[in-house]
């Protein structure tokens, strides 16, 4: 079959390209700061299991995710066409719209992730904050620290969703259009905060903890992977055929197919670095061969969170509800 | 109040582009982004060979996943059933381009809002047909109001199969096809 088209956009043809590594970026530092958000709450709600020396390693991580979230937002800005126009964002709600959710979310995360990160500085460990404003903020935001945390984890579980329910609202993107994304992404964020939070923490006790919480995450994420493409490779043909840009390796498809190989070896290597770590017995200093271990299984956690995100974004955008125009 | 609708008779269409061309011209389409366009698919063998020709544009669904998605609300469906794009809300997050499943969207290079077929709405105030109906020299494109029984839209609807496309979809398009010669006895 031969098929001319005479009048073909050529940001629709022959296929979609509308969002590159600005969005790419995007979501991968939303979902990194809703992993950090959960996981920071965790550490903080913990309570009896973790003492204040332990919650202490939790103090950046919750000043750290507002800016993160900050970062990742100006380059969704860099994407948006019309940037003096984004205010019409804040002038309606469209429920049916992720992308509305999303502003609206995203705009009040910054605010409440900043009064959190606020509050889990203790008075006596308050020196980390540069004015006296905050100082004063932070003491009388502390006596709430345990409301908000509640508050920025489901903060977090909302954003780390939203980040997939983005791609999965799009019913003309075979590749996006299920269900099993936003749970993937959410997984995926929680594992990269995880991952974040081992490399910032300095005791040996919050890094073997979260190595912990991460081992099920990691699982949970190949898990999904492998449903996500099961999923797909059993429903309609274009479903089908927008996953196969992940199972090649002509020059059409080639990263696509790196970007496979790279998550197969990854996530598995990073599980089974963590598997070990957490089945090791530990004294209160790690040994420099540990600790590299364990750096070098969150990196390979975050990269493979980062490659994951590119990986769909640039593939969905090949998917299509037909092979024809 | 109508219910615009537009039938495109395939068997009529020669694949002259005027279509392509008028819309250009009445829309002041830039160069090189189209709101309609003509597609020759080829099957077959030679000399075993056959071509269908079809015209695309917006198909100003019902159930329209470019509005859903809008998260200003620039993209919004009109009582007389048409999608139109307002243009002063439109931030080109570009989120109704990826919703569409018909591609019918693109993105205006220089003012950056999201820009498509409007079934030239300002012709529609004056009593004229769109430009592409106007102009279409074999009267493949026939447009018209689906509420008023003997408007020809009506008229070929009743008489043929038509079809729409990517059914699947779900999303009720308002531009019908008609292929066969008419409706099955």
């Amino acid at each position: 079959m031969e098929t001319t088209v005479t009048g073909a956009n050529l940001l629709t043809f022959p296929h979609l390209h509308i969002w590159d590594w600005r969005v790419v970026l995007y979501l991968f530092l939303g979902g990194l700061t809703a992993g950090l958000l959960v996981m920071s709450a965790i550490a903080n709600l913990r309570k009896g299991k973790m003492d204040e020396k332990d919650r202490a390693c939790c103090i950046k991580v919750p000043l750290l995710a507002p800016f993160i979230l900050m970062v990742g937002m100006f380059f969704i800005w860099l994407d948006i066409e019309r940037k003096l126009n984004v205010f019409w964002f804040y002038l309606t709600f469209q429920p049916l719209s992720p992308m509305s959710w999303g502003g609206w979310g995203l705009g009040a995360a910054i605010p409440l992730s900043l009064l959190y990160g606020l509050s889990v500085v203790p008075p006596e460990l308050n020196d980390i904050l540069r004015f006296d404003i905050l100082k004063k903020l932070a003491a009388r935001l502390n006596p709430y620290m345990r409301k908000l945390a509640v508050i920025n984890f489901g903060m977090g579980i909302f954003i780390g969703i939203y980040t997939g329910v983005l791609l999965s609202a799009f019913v003309a993107r075979p590749l996006w259009n299920s269900s099993i994304l936003p749970i993937l992404f959410l997984n995926s964020a929680l594992s990269t905060g995880a991952a974040l939070v081992i490399l910032m923490a300095r005791r040996t006790s919050v890094k073997l903890f979260f190595t912990k919480v991460d081992i099920w995450l990691i699982f949970a994420e190949i898990v999904l992977i492998l449903l996500f493409f099961y999923g797909h490779y059993t429903s309609t043909a274009p479903q089908r055929n927008s996953i196969m840009p992940f199972f090649s390796f002509t020059s059409e498809y080639f990263l696509y197919g790196v970007s496979t190989l790279l998550i197969a070896i990854l996530f598995p290597l990073a599980l089974v670095f963590e598997l070990i770590e957490g089945k090791e017995e530990h004294g209160e200093e790690l040994s420099p061969s540990v600790v590299l271990r364990m750096k070098m299984s969150a990196y390979m956690v975050l990269v493979g969170g980062f490659i994951l995100r590119f990986a769909f974004v640039y593939a969905g955008q090949l998917s299509k509800l037909t092979s024809v125009s | 109040m109508p219910r615009y609708a537009m039938v495109i008779d395939q068997r009529r269409c020669v694949a002259c582009m005027a279509c392509v061309v008028a819309c250009k011209r009445e829309n002041d389409v830039p160069a090189e982004y189209y709101r309609t366009r003509v597609v020759e698919t080829v099957e077959g063998t030679f000399p075993k060979l056959r071509m269908e020709l079809r015209s695309e544009l917006c198909n100003h669904c019902d159930n329209p996943p470019c509005v859903y998605n809008c998260p200003t609300a620039a993209s919004h469906k009109r009582k007389d059933g048409t999608v139109q794009v307002d243009r002063k809300k439109c931030v080109g997050c570009k989120a109704c381009v990826a919703a569409c499943p018909y591609d019918a969207r693109y993105m205006h290079p220089e003012k950056g809002y999201a820009d498509k077929c409007t079934f030239c709405t300002h012709r529609l105030l004056e009593g004229k047909e769109p430009a592409c109906v106007a102009t279409c020299i074999g009267k493949s494109r026939i447009f018209g109001d689906l509420d008023d029984p003997q408007s020809d839209v009506s008229k070929l609807l009743r008489q043929h199969d038509a079809s729409v496309l990517l059914v699947e979809a779900g999303t009720h398009p308002r531009v019908y096809y008609i292929k066969k010669l008419s409706k099955a006895e």
